[in-house]
């Protein structure tokens, strides 16, 4: 099995830069580079089918290649806000392997002519900051960061940027207005960061999953890479597992991998031998399965098909003893929290939707409240400022559409039961 | 009164140095962080501080400080431990966890010990999903949490 | 850009029919083109696109999303509907989603009658809420500054406020506080919002949440009367519109006149007209104390000065007005003056200026078109606040640069690329080094030790005026001391010789009509429309053989002569010498020895006091004609109150009756046409070209005078600098005033080296002295000027502020004690 991201990502010692270099041949890929013009770079990257490993499947490279010409100078900022529940394999990366981000950073940086990278962590990696910025000062001291970088004479200067807290800092234009010191609130597009970005600067916006894989392109060529995964989604990708698993955990597979196997043959399948419920797929915004769907094979399209996104790449897994009302409240509860309050839509409905499923959850439900939920749901789709309208439907819609049942549930036992929980 | 330390004024130069001419702004995340460091939350003064320094209002300080989660406007004990109570972590049991805690503590969620040492708060999703349930003290992480463990870190509080 | 036009312009289609608009217009301003009505809560057409409130999505062929038609900017052949079952689901969804938490009490909402949301949900909301929870609870009607109410419960975040501090005001005082549906407008530290242009937050809020305190309650929109007018008080000239209710002033708001205001008033304009209603007014004529009718007040102003010009000849009689008066007014007097009673005793003012310029006279929106901005000794924050908000909006959103040369520090070197600071009372020296080097020669070595600006950096200011392409001068002439009005005018002469740069400038004296003052000739030396009186030929031509030739008095040289006796009456217009003019107190003894001293006022002054017969002035509210604005712009002031005394020329014309002068106007149309056709640059001044936007008047002819070098008087202390202050406590903010939470406490601004010298600290109480006089005041250690100099903000006539000024001196002195 191919391991790219997670190859030997348990050494002891990883994170020091001379593990690094000595057990992955760390920074080599930079000799590689810096033989070729930028552009043959991005080339490279656009040949080897990488997406973006955010959520949205944007492919690399292309990205890469609409930066607006000739405007100087240029930025990247890595986007480790990792907070989309679910998600969490950012930070096995950053705090397993900082080098490898920082390579990947390095390439992306000299394909793209830019200068100054910044690594823009969600507020509560605090420990990682720490541990990000030694690996940074290493490089320096290695010559892998600053000025004329291996006799390349290209210059880079690398920076950590600590969030505070902040859901909506991981869409792209929020975290560039929370780098840029305002508050976090999304940004109109168009312009989109790669014309107008981090101080009005053209400006690619990466994940750091998507940045981790560019070393191994450059080192064993695109067409490696695009060996792995399926027709359109290639490579490997990173996947959370976590929920009624037994042995839940972030897991490297190539793309187009049966959902199955991910719960049964990695994560150990359902714990306390329940049966599967339901699953999500890609973090918490996209919309939920029940379990026939779940030998849907875990790539792009496929899951797109099967009526939901792979997202971020985070399998939640509910199993049979699960009520998905109770956790959609908890989701509708995040998003209620997690709404930065610019736009109309996204505020009001965000709160609007969990009282009613709060109500639901307390037993004090009425039947036409799975209607209004719905409706709510299309008049907040695609009528928001940002996709976290969109994102905070996608639950809510979804358990409706696959487990009405387990509304009407709640509301049948109206009178009798306690309530199931809230939050 | 709100000064910054010296070896604060240290990390701020350091800080300052990030982000290009003109553009300082950029640093007031990282100062506010800092100052919620030296006094646990974040007071007005350190606001007018921070917007002095940075020639912004402090209005606007303070429009982007309670935009952010972590940022404290009232004071917290001298831990803060916060439980994720976001779908991972609730399948894997983190309300039990947490009436657990409120238990032990004597605190309900939201509140602070009357010694001034605990503050026991909810956090959405920690991205630790894997490791769930999880709970941070003071920034730093611990998960798997058992009620055992929830002991040994809060006996490990001094 | 004739040829560019063409690429410029954009044509679509918006439910069916096509509209061509320029590149960048977002398509609800192109829709409102072919009268289709898309409806918006946070876009407003100076604030920019900001797409938050949702309420305009609209469908765009080949778009798979709806769009926010406020932030979608036009494309060539873009199809674009607002009246599908699509749009309409989800105007009613957004606006459901907007009521959601919005309280129901439009019956007593002040917005009532006036309110987008009212009217959207009208026209495009759903029947009903199915909201069942309890609305979010905020607190209601509370304080956001003494004189705006906030309603948080009404609120729709739509951040129209919040940018407009951003974006205009530019001082980022009120902002939104928190996340979420708990996000809510604020202050720092709920801090009163007391800005100096805090009230137009109350116009462009589309609900009731933000409400002007005053006029809650007081009345129903409906049941106003609205006058379209101008603010009377600096001038800028600002429109606005005077609500009324039974001859009572209710509010004021704005009334978009981009040429001028570019759609905002200041809160001087908005709260500062409790004059109109003030018990401090001079309600009626008296003649020594006692109430008498208009007419014998007049009929006995014109025997007397008849009399007096019989006994002593015309040269025994003077007139100072102001340019608070309305062309209009000042016309009629100063024709009084010279044709009934044959004198050019006739000022306005105590400092020198001369009429015209030598270069164009730029106007408003020149701000905003130039290259460079080039201010001389002017503080617009405090004098002429509308300039203050263009000057921020032309550097900081229209690539304009600016340079700063003044004697203290203001609020716009924040915006400045260079900023230079002179020696309080050097600007003449200061502006001829500048003319030097504008000739591309060196200053010279001493200039630095006279000014406190080197040759270097004055190189430096003309090397940047000669590479910039246009050039807009803004200097307050009243702010320069001695004759050095002059050399900068010379200054401006060298600049507008160059090659390669347009250059243009605007006298920019804070007082309302300052600009049409100058223009009627209120001057002792030059006529109407710039005539100076070596033209004789063209004066006799206008005015007759009757009319007077001989250099007239200065209003300095006439208080003067009343000292001395020489003067026997005088009529004082709008004009309270005993508290403005330099050394107040003995200007006072002075006019004690006049025959006839009679004040023409519209409120009571320690001038009006000494009177033998007082005249009450309408003023604004109640007075119709016509101001001209820095940017030589001349526009229409209507009136919104109605009173029973005359108007203000309409009393000059009742004395100018008995003095047999001439047949009285029949109105005031008739004097504007007469100074169309009398005043030089007037002559398309008509009340029908003026009503909408105003109009610019012609160039006035320029008066050149050759500068003569004051110098610096020496002597011992620091050279004092009188600095305006926009809500100084004076007789039109009176202690009643809206604005009194404004007035500020008498300090002085010291340089740090000067401070220590003299041993004081900030926050110490000192007295200041000087020309016999002591003025209290604390200590502020700011560094507002260079050693050397200290500036004392005039913040209320109490102060007795100018009793510190030597008459006849280029600069004062004063000196400072614990
Ligand atoms: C509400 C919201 C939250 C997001 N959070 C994250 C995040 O935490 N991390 C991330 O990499 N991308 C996140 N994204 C996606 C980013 O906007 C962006 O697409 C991504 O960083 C681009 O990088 P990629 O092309 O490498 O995926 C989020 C998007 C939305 C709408
Ligand atoms: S107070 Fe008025 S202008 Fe300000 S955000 Fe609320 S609704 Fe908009
Ligand atoms: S008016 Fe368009 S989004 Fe508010």
């Amino acid at each position: 099995m191919t391991q790219i991201l997670f190859k030997n990502i348990d050494t002891p010692n990883l994170t020091s830069i001379d593990v690094y270099e000595k057990t992955l041949d760390g920074y080599q890929s930079l000799r590689k580079a810096f033989e070729k013009k930028p552009e043959e770079v991005v080339e490279m990257v656009k040949a080897s089918g990488l997406r973006g490993r955010g959520g949205a499947g944007f492919p690399t490279g292309l990205k890469w290649s609409f930066l607006a010409k000739d405007v100087f100078p240029r930025y990247l900022a890595c986007n480790a806000d990792e907070s989309e529940p679910g998600t969490c394999k950012d930070r096995d990366l950053i705090m397993k392997n900082p080098h490898l981000l920082i390579e990947g950073m390095i390439l992306c940086s000299y394909a793209c002519r830019i200068e100054t990278g910044y690594i823009y962590m969600r507020g509560e990696f605090w420990e990682y900051e720490e541990l990000m910025d030694k690996a940074i000062d290493e490089a320096y001291a290695k010559g892998y960061l600053g000025k004329n970088i291996m006799g390349s004479g290209f210059n880079l200067d690398m920076y950590t940027h600590m969030g505070a807290g902040a859901y909506i800092c991981g869409e792209e234009s929020a975290l560039l207005s929370s780098l840029e010191g305002y508050r976090g609130e999304p940004r109109l597009k168009p312009p989109f960061p790669a014309v107008e970005g981090l101080y009005g600067k053209p400006t690619i916006v990466n994940n750091v999953e998507t940045l981790c894989a560019v070393p191994f392109i450059l080192m064993n060529g695109p067409e490696a890479y695009a060996a792995i995964g399926t027709e359109k989604s290639k490579g490997t990708k990173l996947v959370s597992v976590s929920g009624h698993v037994k042995k839940p955990g972030n897991y490297e597979v190539p793309l187009g991998t049966p959902t199955i196997d991910l719960i049964e043959k990695y994560a150990g399948g359902i714990r306390d031998g329940n049966k599967l419920k339901a699953f999500i797929p890609g973090g918490s915004s996209v919309p939920m399965l029940p379990a026939s769907k779940a030998d849907v094979p875990y790539d792009y399209e496929s899951i797109m098909e099967a009526g939901s996104m792979l997202g971020s790449g985070a399998l939640i897994v509910m199993d049979d003893t699960t009520n998905v009302v109770v956790e959609t409240l908890r989701l509708a509860h995040f998003y209620m929290h997690e709404s930065c309050g610019k736009c109309t839509p996204c505020r009001e409905g965000t709160r609007w939707m969990y009282q009613i499923l709060t109500d639901i959850n307390n037993k004090k439900g009425k039947p036409e409240q799975v209607d209004l939920l719905n409706d709510i749901c299309d008049n907040m789709s695609f009528k928001c400022f940002c996709p976290l309208g969109d994102a905070a439907v996608g639950p809510v819609a979804s358990s409706i559409k696959y487990f009405r049942e387990d509304y009407e549930e709640l509301i049948a036992s109206m009178k009798t039961g306690q309530p199931v929980g809230t939050i | 009164m709100f000064a910054f330390t010296e070896a604060s004024e240290a990390r701020i130069e350091k800080i300052l140095a990030k982000y290009p001419e003109g553009r300082k702004i950029s640093a007031l995340l990282p100062l506010l962080t800092l100052a919620q460091a030296q006094e646990g939350y974040i007071t007005p003064e350190a606001m007018v501080e921070i917007g002095k320094r940075l020639n912004v209002s402090p209005a606007y300080v303070e429009s982007v400080c309670t935009f952010y989660t972590m940022y404290y406007t009232k004071p917290v004990g001298k831990y803060v431990v916060k439980f994720c109570i976001n779908i991972s972590c609730h399948l894997n049991g983190c309300d039990n966890l947490l009436e657990y805690t409120e238990k032990k503590l004597g605190i309900k969620e939201g509140e602070t010990t009357p010694d001034k040492k605990f503050t026991l708060l909810k956090e959405e999703c920690l991205a630790a999903c894997c490791e769930a349930p999880v709970m941070q003290v003071n920034n730093k992480y611990h998960v798997n949490m058992t009620p055992e463990k929830v002991d040994q870190v809060l006996a490990s509080c001094r | 850009m004739d040829t560019a036009t063409q690429t410029d312009m954009v044509t679509l289609t918006i439910d069916g029919k096509t509209v061509t608009v320029p590149k960048g217009t977002v398509v609800v301003d192109a829709a409102k083109k072919v009268d289709i009505e898309i409806p918006v809560f946070c876009y407003h057409e100076k604030l920019g696109p900001f797409g938050c409130c949702r309420m305009c999505l609209v469908e765009v062929e080949k778009m798979p999303k709806m769009a926010t038609a406020c932030t979608l900017a036009v494309g060539e052949g873009m199809v674009v509907k607002t009246n599908t079952d699509k749009v309409e689901k989800a105007q009613k969804g957004v606006l459901e989603f907007t009521l959601l938490n919005h309280p129901l009490d439009c019956p007593v909402c002040d917005k009532g009658g006036e309110c987008p949301l009212q009217d959207n949900t009208f026209k495009f909301g759903p029947p009903d809420t199915r909201m069942e929870y309890n609305r979010f609870h905020r607190d209601k009607a509370t304080p956001l500054s003494p004189v705006i109410t906030i309603d948080r419960e009404r609120c729709i975040a739509c951040q129209r406020c919040t940018r407009y501090s951003d974006i205009i005001e530019k001082d980022q005082a009120l902002v939104m506080r928190n996340r979420g549906f708990q996000n809510r407008v604020s202050t720092f530290n709920d801090e009163p919002y007391d800005t100096r242009f805090s009230g137009n937050v109350i116009d462009i809020c589309p609900v009731g949440a933000l409400t002007n305190t005053d006029f809650r309650f007081s009345a129903r929109s409906w049941d106003l009367t609205n006058a379209s007018t101008l603010c009377g008080h600096c001038a800028c000239n600002c429109n606005m519109t005077l609500g009324t209710r039974l001859n009572e002033m209710k509010r004021i708001t704005t009334r978009p006149n981009d040429l001028v205001d570019d759609g905002w008033i200041c809160d001087k304009a908005r709260w500062g007209y409790g004059f109109t209603k003030s018990k401090n007014r001079i309600a009626q004529p008296r003649n020594q104390g006692h109430s008498v009718g208009i007419q014998e007040a007049c009929t006995e102003v014109a025997a007397s000065l008849k009399k007096i010009v019989e006994a002593h000849g015309p040269n025994s009689v003077g007139f100072i007005g102001s340019g608070y008066g309305l062309n209009e007014d000042l016309y009629s007097y100063q024709k009084l003056f010279r044709m009934g009673l044959g004198t050019n005793n006739i000022d306005h003012k105590t400092y020198s200026d001369t009429t015209g310029l030598p270069v164009a006279h730029f106007d408003l929106l020149d701000v905003e078109t130039s290259d460079l901005v080039v201010l001389i000794a002017s503080d617009p924050t405090e004098e002429l606040p509308i300039l203050d908000l263009r000057l921020k909006k032309a550097v900081t959103r229209k690539g304009v640069s600016m340079i700063v040369l003044t004697d203290q520090q203001t609020l716009m070197d924040k915006y400045s690329a260079l900023s230079l600071r002179y020696n309080v009372g050097s600007d003449g020296d200061l502006l001829a080094g500048l003319n030097t080097a504008l000739q591309g020669q060196s200053a010279g070595s001493d200039i630095e030790n006279k000014t406190g600006v080197s040759a270097d950096q004055l190189k430096a200011c003309a090397e940047k005026i000669k590479s910039a392409g246009k050039v807009c001068v803004i200097y307050n002439p009243a702010a320069l001391t001695g004759s050095s009005i002059h050399t900068l005018k010379q200054c401006l002469a060298t600049a507008g010789g160059l090659a390669d740069t347009q250059v243009g400038a605007m006298p920019a004296a804070p007082v309302t009509n300052a600009v049409g003052a100058m223009d009627m000739g209120v001057l002792p030396d030059v006529y109407p429309g710039g005539l100076a009186l070596s033209e004789s030929e063209a004066i006799k031509a206008k005015w007759g053989d009757t009319a007077p030739l001989d250099k007239g008095l200065s209003a300095l040289e006439m208080i003067e002569k009343a000292k001395s006796g020489e003067l026997k009456a005088l009529v004082v217009y709008r004009s309270n010498p005993v508290n403005d003019f330099p050394s107040g107190h003995e200007v006072g003894e002075a006019l004690k020895k006049l025959d006839l001293l009679v004040v023409h006022d519209m409120m009571e002054t320690e001038t009006a006091k000494l009177a033998h017969i007082v005249l009450p002035s309408n003023g604004p509210g109640f007075d119709e004609g016509t101001t001209t604005n820095i940017g030589g712009r001349v526009q229409l002031r209507t009136k919104g109150l109605t009173t029973d005394n005359p108007a203000d020329w309409k009393i000059v014309s009742m004395i100018a009756k008995v003095l047999g002068q001439e047949t009285a106007p029949k109105d005031v149309n008739a004097v504007t046409a007469e100074i169309a056709e009398k005043v030089n640059g007037y002559q398309e001044i008509k009340r029908s070209a003026i009503r909408r936007e105003g109009k610019s008047r012609e160039a006035v002819t320029s008066v050149n005078v050759t500068p003569v070098s004051d110098g610096i008087n020496t002597g011992n202390g620091l050279v004092l600098r009188v600095a305006d202050v926009l809500f100084s406590h004076d007789k039109i903010l009176d202690a009643e005033s809206d604005l009194a939470h404004q007035f500020q406490p008498s300090t002085v601004h010291l340089n740090e080296k000067d401070a220590t010298g003299l041993g004081v600290k900030e926050g110490d109480e000192v007295r200041v002295t000087g020309n016999g006089h002591e003025v209290k005041a604390e200590v502020r250690v700011s560094n507002r000027c260079n050693p050397g100099g200290v500036v004392i903000p005039k913040v209320s006539d109490e102060q007795g502020l100018m009793f510190l000024v030597e008459a006849g001196q280029t600069v004062s002195r004063v000196t400072i004690r614990k």
